[in-house]
């Protein structure tokens, strides 16, 4: 428990004194940021050494009440496996990005505050890792999505990093305000905020009630883990800087989505509706995320996609009820995707930018990058034995449980599920064989020149200019700050997964999840066999159009569709066309109704204080017999007046 | 007699005496006029006098007294008619219109007024002599003291 | 209708008649010379209500120092001898209007109040020298004295007004106006 909550409190402290520090000691900065995280991997090392003894089990804490006239929240923490697990997860991965932007982000103008928002983020995170009450979480999610917003925008000359925080913002909000309703109902039907209670009265819920709390909080989950149709963000998101993208978008915050799906899944399971509108969410973003993935250039955006679809698969196995095999998707995912997206900053700086086009052949020029990216492309692709490959067909298998022996989920949903997934495992091995064809093999570009993709020269702050990769050609590697979090990244790539092996020990460790999910092994032969046979298939084919046609890049496959599919759909165009048009027009007439109807009102007052000015001066003519006259004439009235009042 | 008899000749004068301050044109038929209200008065308190017959004698007494201030007002009078007529080259009282609220309204506006409602808070306006060096003749410094009271703010800006 | 009466009644008109033309007519001297019969009137009028010290001062300053200040300051503004338009306002119908009713109010309320009274001339102290100096240095000598300072300012202010400027021109030499007057020279 104090592991925990060490985690979360030396996040914090890190964070307000790399911001109280600021630029006067850049190096300092660095050590406190690193330290934070530090103190948090040791900390959530500690909680899961208390897991993996056995000595944990569920702790709570109650730090303070606050009452609120109706139901109460309370301050409250809670350390169980899943806790322990995830802010492992997290404290790893931001201390390898914190490590890693050492070097990366050295000539950035705002490493300071950057640091703090890195170790803010932590803090936030491991808060909603450990929080017993969903105000708390409430807090650490929101916290995060604000830490979120200031990263991508780190870049702020940048007008895409600008416009990609705002987008997403904005599209992250839309989802909360559903989260805090589901947050609302939810405690006010469990007759309590905390998550423990909930945990209890989930199965004496109503369905109604539990179908309409989880569909608001999916509102909210959907956003965060950027599904359908909130998924639009993600993939700008990218024009933050390398390693926030690793960190936030890749390993913890889109993956906090999960987390809160995975903790209260026992009203999720619950409230069977809930359950088929989440498996349609996931197949239809499974699918559509890989082919956009398949189709893109830019690399950054190829793993964002990546990331989507990941998370998807991961949604799935939440749905069939496979828990302890969506948290080690989770888990695995996290690693994994964290090392790819640090080892794109290599490639980054070398090529000059994120664009495909001008990568290739990097294989002789970047060794060690080559060994780390091809494990990650293959835990990503599901190639065994890595970590991949056992966590994704943990997933398949538990869906494949349910289609054919049923449970929470409806047996159709459970079917189109197993087919979604097959067709994404396909679609994920093609789509990292190409990556790593187009990126390692192959012709190098021509000329030398800085292709800019078309977002814009990210990641261009470490070893920045092209003129810069060109001094370093013979030996493009990067310094051993950048290379040792990656390859610490690359070891629960591949050993993770063998913990599936062991049955039951995953699904121990994770501890306190619903009720009829525990005694599910992790194996599944027929899924895995299919599984493979498809992922083997699938690099055989990419490759083999790799080479009888002299190195083209495979996504011309997909033919005239490619563009509609690499704009994701032109889901942006519709959103435009749907929402920001009215919105603007509705804000045009706002601003028309107040220029127009209500400031009338407003400056006609001035006017008409003017006009009558105006009419009064009239009166002073400057001629003072006029004056004198004026005058005589009131007295003269006066006068009447007084004698009539008299008289 | 009867005390009407005065009064009623005193009333007509006063009142001869101010349609000669109200209607004439002419500084110095004006204060003419202010001369016929004060002698007015002067039958006014001497006839009192004259009917109440204290021994006090306030009303002659008084009656002297403003003879006496009359003179004295009437030197200062025509003093500053006749720095005036320095100034304007004339003694025309309706011509003086320095105190006409009017935008860019200086002296020589015997003009009806220029009424411009609505029109901004031009209070200086500067650049406009319109009228502005019509009246400086040939007298630079002069101009602004006591002719021009809100000439300086409007000037200056 | 004793002699009095018709005297008075006389010399009245003769002050209205000539009050008028002073306010009427369209020469500038004529009015100052109107005046001069007006104040004159009214110094017989003095006379019969038996105030002698106040018509021999009426003449003596009225007619012969104010008149005389008045036809000097015509002379010193050029007023024209011939006979002038305009030299009534474009307003005078209005001060016309408020010119009688002036008169209305006036006469209205003095009538209303005194209509019956009667001076009793005969038995009148006669306000000769010696009474109305006796009541001057008696009874009134603080305002009388108050009126010496009076006078006393009305002659500085004056003498002020009329050469200060000259002098302040002949010091700081020909100066027209070419400047185009921003703040104060």
């Amino acid at each position: 428990m104090s592991g925990l909550l060490l985690g979360v409190v030396a996040s914090f402290i890190a964070a307000a004194l790399a911001l109280a520090l600021g630029q006067r000691g850049r190096r300092l900065v660095a050590t406190v940021g690193v330290a934070g995280a530090g103190l948090a991997t040791l900390g959530s090392c500690v909680v899961v050494a208390q897991n993996l003894l056995g000595t944990l089990g569920t702790q709570t804490l109650t730090l303070a009440q606050v009452p609120t006239g109706g139901l109460a929240f309370h301050l409250a923490f809670r350390a169980d496996g899943l806790s322990a697990m995830v802010s492992l997860l997290v404290a790893s991965v931001a201390l390898a990005v914190q490590v890693y932007s050492v070097t990366y982000m050295r000539a950035a103008p705002r490493y300071p505050s950057y640091v703090a928002l890195v170790s803010l983020f932590t803090s936030a995170m491991l808060l909603v890792v450990a929080a017993d009450d969903l105000f708390v979480l409430l807090v650490g999610w929101e916290v995060m999505g604000l830490c979120s917003y200031l990263l991508i925008s780190h870049h702020w000359e940048l007008a895409a990093a600008r416009d990609a925080a705002v987008k997403a913002f904005l599209v992250t909000r839309l989802g909360d305000i559903g989260f805090l309703f589901g947050i609302f109902v939810l405690g006010t039907a469990a007759d309590s905020f905390r998550i423990s209670e909930i945990q209890h009265v989930a199965g004496d819920l109503t369905t109604g009630a539990a179908t309409l709390a989880t569909l608001l909080l999916l509102c909210g989950v959907v956003g965060k883990s950027a599904q359908f149709p909130l998924h639009v963000w993600l993939p700008d998101a990218m024009a933050g800087p390398t390693p926030v993208s690793a960190l936030i978008h890749a390993a913890t915050m889109v993956a906090a989505g999960v987390f809160v799906v995975a903790r209260l899944l026992d009203v999720f399971q619950a409230a069977p509706a809930t359950l088929v509108v989440l498996a349609l969410i996931a197949a239809v973003t499974m699918v559509g995320s890989a082919l956009a993935a398949f189709a893109e250039d830019d690399v950054k955006r190829i793993l964002a996609w990546s990331t989507v679809s990941q998370l998807a698969v991961m949604f799935a196995g939440l749905a069939a009820g496979g828990y302890a095999a969506a948290v080690l998707l989770l888990v695995v995912h996290g690693a994994f995707k964290a090392l790819l997206f640090l080892s794109s900053g290599t490639l980054t700086n070398v090529a000059g930018g994120n664009d495909l086009a001008a990568m290739g052949g990097l294989r002789s020029r970047l060794p060690v990058t080559f060994v780390t990216m091809t494990v990650g492309l293959a835990a990503l692709a599901a190639l065994p034995p890595l970590a991949g490959f056992f966590a994704k067909d943990a997933v398949l298998g538990a869906v494949q449980e349910v289609a054919l022996r049923g449970g929470a989920l409806p047996r159709g949903a459970a079917w189109l599920l197993l087919l979604a997934g097959l067709v994404t495992v396909v679609l994920t091995a093609a789509y990292c064989t190409r990556l790593w064809l187009r990126v390692f093999f192959g012709p190098a570009p021509t000329n030398e020149r800085v292709p800019t993709s078309e977002h814009g020269p990210t990641g261009q702050d470490a070893l920045s200019t092209a003129g810069g990769a060109h001094d370093v050609e013979a030996s493009a590697e990067v310094s051993a700050l950048m290379r040792w979090p990656v390859v610490g990244l690359a070891v629960p790539s591949v050993l993770l997964g063998l913990v599936a092996l062991a049955p039951m020990t995953w699904s121990g460790w994770l501890g306190g999840g619903p009720a009829d999910a525990d005694d599910r092994s992790l194996l599944h032969v027929s899924t895995t066999l299919v599984s493979t046979l498809l992922v083997v298939g699938s690099i055989a084919a990419v490759v083999w159009f790799w080479r009888e046609h002299g190195q083209r890049d495979p996504a011309e496959l997909l033919g005239r569709a490619r563009p509609l599919i690499r704009s994701g759909f032109r889901l942006d165009d519709l959103i435009g066309v749907l929402v920001v048009r009215p919105v603007w027009t509705l804000s045009r007439a706002a601003i028309a109704g107040d220029r127009d109807v209500v400031d009338v009102y407003v400056s006609g007052a001035g006017r008409l204080a003017r006009l009558l000015g105006g009419a009064l001066r009239l009166a002073q003519t400057g001629n003072v017999q006029t004056y004198l006259s004026l005058l005589l004439a009131g007295v003269v009235v006066l006068a009447v007046a007084a004698w009539g009042a008299i008289t | 007699m009867p005390l009407l008899y005065p009064l009623l000749v005193s009333t007509l004068l006063f009142a001869i005496g101010v349609y000669g301050v109200l209607a004439r044109r002419n500084a110095i038929l004006v204060l003419m006029g202010v001369e016929l209200m004060l002698n007015a008065v002067n039958l006014n308190l001497v006839a009192f006098d004259t009917w109440h017959g204290d021994g006090l004698r306030s009303g002659q007494v008084l009656t002297l007294f403003v003879i006496t201030i009359a003179a004295a007002e009437i030197g200062l009078g025509l003093a500053i008619v006749l720095r005036l007529f320095r100034v304007r080259a004339h003694v025309d009282v309706d011509r003086v219109r320095d105190l006409a609220d009017r935008d860019g309204a200086g002296p020589e506006t015997g003009a009806g007024p220029e009424v411009e409602i609505g029109d901004e808070w031009a209070g200086d306006r500067t650049g406009e002599p319109v009228d502005g060096s019509a009246g400086r003749t040939g007298d630079g410094e002069s101009v602004e003291e006591a002719d021009r009271p809100t000439q300086p703010a409007r000037s200056g800006g | 209708m004793t002699a009095v009466r018709v005297l008075f009644l006389l010399l009245g008109v003769v002050a209205v008649g000539s009050a008028l033309l002073v306010v009427t007519t369209r020469r500038v001297v004529h009015a100052a010379l109107w005046l001069v019969v007006t104040l004159g009137a009214l110094a017989g009028c003095y006379l019969l209500l038996t105030a002698e010290l106040v018509a021999w001062v009426q003449v003596l300053i009225y007619v012969g120092a104010v008149v005389v200040l008045l036809v000097f300051a015509l002379m010193l503004t050029r007023s024209p001898t011939a006979p002038v338009a305009d030299l009534t306002t474009a307003n005078a119908w209005f001060a016309g209007i408020v010119a009688v009713a002036v008169a209305g109010v006036v006469g209205t309320t003095l009538v209303a109040g005194f209509r019956g009274e009667v001076i009793d001339l005969a038995g009148a102290s006669i306000g000769g020298a010696e009474a109305i100096g006796t009541a001057v240095f008696a009874t009134w000598v603080l305002p009388f004295e108050v009126l010496s300072v009076l006078l006393l300012a009305a002659l500085v202010g004056a003498i002020v007004l009329s050469t200060a400027r000259a002098r302040r021109r002949d010091r700081e030499g020909i100066h027209d106006g070419v400047h185009d007057g921003e703040g104060s020279g």
